[in-house]
């Protein structure tokens, strides 16, 4: 089970017999030179659920954990005690569980004050601290669920919320202040996240004396395994970023700069707008970032630049790949030319079929999708702490992550073949005829708003498209296009005019979405088909007329085995031609044509 | 004679919970005699039965889960059938 691109929400419940069959199957599985990582738990309550969900969550990170866990309330006899678990295990982390009412059995009482309690733990965690070279998690307090005084604050009284405060804020500064030796397990956070029916097991605890229900225990054991994770240097170090739907809402190529989605206030721009404040936290951090987009490099700088709600600039790029090139060839460059593996890197997208393709063809990055539920995408780059870093790091930090000549050489070689099997994977279907009367409004549309692959530019009204539909010298074919995911719907305009013995193609475009996959081709291939079942065998007349947007398909009539025949100085245009018997563009393999 | 589906389910439960054949489980299996039955597999047990069977056992109940005749017993009183 490739577990590493799945993202389990802290709120998914867990139960406990896929738990079980998950870690029988993964120690039964054969695993070779997984990382290992010792944790040794001191604990005073009943923790030994613990073990179970530190497994599984370490087991889904591919490492290995080893725990030992310390006897039910000794834990200042066997820090003091060389020979005890605690130092015999030679433990990476160890995990300090404490529960407030066994640690300071006053604190139910209203008198009690933190100000002892306090002085008791700063010696605890000294006496740790120095018995021991292990890195040390210590956790948070839960504040009580109900306050005493009821609705009331009463005057000269200590009231158990603010005493445990106090203590959570003594903890929280004491582990601020030694950043390579501690760490701060937040159950207050935890709580917070999960509320008193996730957190308390009432019945086990009166019965049993464990407190914490499962779903407590597996949120714990989680941020234990990024804990692990990061200690073995599987922290991400680069964050790669799609432009389009991903930074901000909308097609720029389509919309443009003040027609992208993108705003502090208003939805849903300002769900993009705290998405970049998220990312640039991540910056703060360390993280790199770059781009992978296809768009036109000018208008994303231009959007990075000029429009007032995008935070992300260009100088905290470490590098980018704006282009039409595919996205696992420019991730891979990415890692060539920031010197690092493939597994240091995240790479998000809207896409789902960018994101697959990413996926299948480059198994080590780890691939995020922007979600359905949009106001739940801000928090996603939280996730399993993907980026999380350990200050004094145990592992080389220089993990040399240098991809040799020949490893990329293969690479890409195998990147062929599967790129051909990814395309064939999605099914693409096509749908190419004369356009109806009720798509005559959508092919006007189109020539409205489609800017990149276009290579006329030119724009029509419905009643210049409809009085195009009612001449016989005229033809729109239309392209549909329906894959594995759905369809795209109406996609591709080819607009041709029966001229003598040729056959001049007035417009061919196709919308963004469908770019990239050789639909084109086989678009243009069947168009020029039916309009040679139309009108016989005609000489057909590319024409090519460059914008600002459309420079990709500049080569577009070369590739299609056109021959250049004129070139207009001034206006940069040329027109291009065929040959007799020319036989149009060859079949694509991965996609069916139908009528 | 078959083992009905239910009795299938509470045997494998038991059976990966304490690492024993369920084949080799008998009515009077109980806690005596599985090693690795303490309070902390019985916790766990009492989770894995109300999950599998969308029950919630009461307090007594929990104490009454002594042997495999006595889990068959309540689990009957919460509408599980055993063939």
């Amino acid at each position: 089970m490739n577990a590493r691109n799945r993202s389990v929400s802290s709120s998914e419940s867990i139960a406990l017999a896929d738990v079980n069959e998950f870690i029988a199957a993964y120690e039964a599985s054969p695993r070779f030179g997984e990382s290992e990582v010792r944790f040794s738990i001191l604990r005073n309550f009943t923790v030994d659920g613990i073990d179970l969900f530190l497994k599984y969550r370490c087991y889904q990170a591919h490492v290995t954990p080893t725990i030992s866990i310390g006897s039910y309330d000794t834990i200042i006899q066997e820090v003091m005690d060389k020979t005890s678990h605690v130092h015999a295990s030679a433990p990476d982390v160890i995990i300090l569980a404490l529960l407030l009412e066994t640690f300071a059995p006053d604190s139910t009482s209203p008198t009690w004050s933190a100000d002892e309690t306090q002085a008791e733990l700063e010696r605890l965690f000294s006496l740790i601290g120095t018995e021991s070279q292990a890195l040390v998690a210590v956790n948070t307090f839960i504040p009580p669920l109900h306050p005493e005084s009821g609705l009331i604050c009463r005057a000269g009284r200590r009231d158990k919320a603010s005493e445990v405060a106090k203590l959570n804020q003594f903890i929280r500064s004491y582990v601020r202040e030694r950043p390579d030796r501690f760490l701060l397990l937040d159950w207050e956070r935890l709580a917070l996240t999960l509320g008193a029916e996730g957190t308390f097991d009432s019945r086990f605890w009166f019965m049993y004396k464990s407190p914490f229900k499962k779903s407590f225990l597996d949120l714990y054991a989680q941020e234990l395994a990024k804990i692990a994770k990061a200690l073995r240097g599987m922290t991400k170090k680069c964050l790669v970023l799609d432009c389009d739907n991903t930074l901000w809402g909308g097609v720029l190529g389509e919309e443009g700069l003040h027609g992208i989605k993108l705003d502090r206030h208003t939805y849903p721009g300002n769900v993009f707008y705290a998405f970049q404040q998220n990312v640039l936290n991540l910056a703060d951090r360390g993280v790199l970032l770059a781009l992978c987009s296809k768009n036109n490099e000018d208008e994303v700088w231009e959007v990075l630049n000029q429009h007032p709600a995008c935070l992300l600039k260009k100088k905290h790029l470490a590098s980018w790949r704006v282009n039409w090139q595919d996205k696992a060839t420019n991730i891979s460059e990415l890692a060539r030319e920031l010197n690092l593996g493939l597994d240091s890197f995240v790479f998000i997208d809207d896409n789902p079929t960018e994101c697959d393709l990413v996926r299948t063809l480059l198994p080590e990055v780890t691939v995020l999708t922007v979600p359905q539920r949009l106001y739940t995408y801000p928090p996603i780059l939280w996730e399993d702490g993907l980026f999380d870093a350990i200050t004094a790091s145990r592992e080389d930090d220089q993990r040399s992550a240098m991809y040799g000549q020949e490893r990329l050489r293969s690479l890409e070689q195998a990147k062929f073949d599967s790129m051909e099997q990814f395309l064939a994977s999605l099914e693409i279907s096509i749908s190419v005829h004369e356009a109806t009367a009720g798509e005559l409004p959508r092919m006007a549309q189109l020539t409205q708003k489609t800017n990149q692959f276009n290579l006329t530019t030119k724009r029509y009204t419905e009643a210049q498209i409809q009085y195009f539909a009612s001449d016989p010298s005229m033809a729109i074919i239309s392209l549909g296009v329906q894959d594995r995911f759905g369809d795209s719907g109406l996609t591709g305009v080819l607009i041709a005019r029966h001229i003598g013995e040729s056959c001049l193609i007035d417009t061919f475009l196709l919308s963004c979405r469908v770019i990239g996959k050789s639909i084109e081709m086989a678009f243009l291939r069947r168009g020029l088909e039916l309009l040679k079942a139309r009108w016989g065998p005609v000489q057909f007349i590319g024409e090519y007329i460059p914008s600002r947007k459309n420079g990709q398909v500049a080569q577009f009539w070369n590739q299609a085995g056109f021959t250049e025949c004129a070139h207009a100085a001034e206006s940069d245009s040329r027109l291009y031609t065929t040959a007799p018997g020319y036989p149009g563009p060859s079949p694509i393999s991965h996609i069916r044509v139908e009528d | 004679m078959a083992i009905s589906r239910d009795e299938q389910k509470l045997k494998g439960i038991m059976a990966r919970l304490f690492r024993v054949d369920p084949d080799l489980i008998t009515e009077d299996t109980s806690s005596e005699t599985i090693a690795g039955w303490d309070s902390l597999r019985h916790m766990d047990l009492v989770t894995a039965l109300e999950e599998a069977f969308g029950i919630e056992f009461t307090d007594e109940q929990i104490l009454e889960l002594l042997n495999y005749r006595l889990i068959k017993l309540v689990l009957k009183e919460h509408g599980v059938e055993f063939g």
